[in-house]
């Protein structure tokens, strides 16, 4: 017998959007953090569900904080 | 002027003094060629993500200034001399905030047309039923 497969889709919003949050700052590390898993990559928009010009800004914020020591290039 | 935002890591093995010391001249440096400075954000030490010349640690300090284009070319220059100073980050904050400001203004006009296509739909409201009942009398 084979096991039902099913999953539930969660409405992926975007923060950035919902918040009206125009200028992502590279020191706002908590926010950020929100958008970079352990490995220190950057969450891809199809996971994060961020519109696309707020996930280029989101981008620039988090390359910044790495250039600042704030964030790591590579994860563990 | 622009606004500019700096960011300085310095050494944190740094006496305070020191410290102070090359701060009042940057500050110097940055009155003479005519900014103000608008914001101080001193952070202080913090543990660096990754390490930068073998070190762990990093003193953080932010300004926000305006100042005209002029200042950034000595500034960086002095900046990338300085021994006591492991990373910086200068940022021209008016273009960062182009768009935020841009999208404020919009955002407030679409709110007072939402109130304006209100204030019409309740005024539209109010009168047909005005005019409803003149055609009763008649």
């Amino acid at each position: 017998m084979s096991k039902k497969k099913y999953f539930v889709k969660r409405k992926k919003t975007c923060k950035f959007t919902a918040e009206g949050i125009e200028y992502i700052d590279y020191k706002n590390i908590d926010l950020i953090r929100q958008y970079v898993p352990v490995s220190g990559k950057i969450l891809p928009r199809r996971v994060s569900g961020t519109n696309p010009i707020y996930q280029r800004k989101l981008t620039r914020a988090i390359k910044r904080a790495r250039l600042m020591a704030l964030l790591p290039f590579l994860g563990d | 002027m622009p606004l500019y935002e700096l960011g300085v890591i310095l050494d944190p093995t740094l006496e305070d003094e020191h410290r102070t010391v090359f701060l009042g001249e940057l500050k110097e440096l940055l009155a003479k060629e005519g900014a103000t400075i608008v914001k101080e954000d001193v952070w202080g030490k913090r543990t660096l993500a990754y390490l930068i010349d073998h070190k762990r640690e990093g003193y953080y300090i932010f300004w926000q200034y305006e100042a005209p284009g002029t200042v950034i070319k000595p500034l960086e220059y002095r900046l990338r001399l300085s021994d006591q100073v492991m990373r910086y980050l200068n940022l021209n904050l008016d273009r960062e905030m182009q768009r935020a400001r841009k999208m404020e203004k919009v955002r407030a006009a679409q709110k007072a047309a939402k109130r304006a296509a209100k204030e019409r739909a309740e005024a539209a409201a109010g009168a047909a039923p005005a005019a409803h009942a003149v055609r009763e009398e008649a």
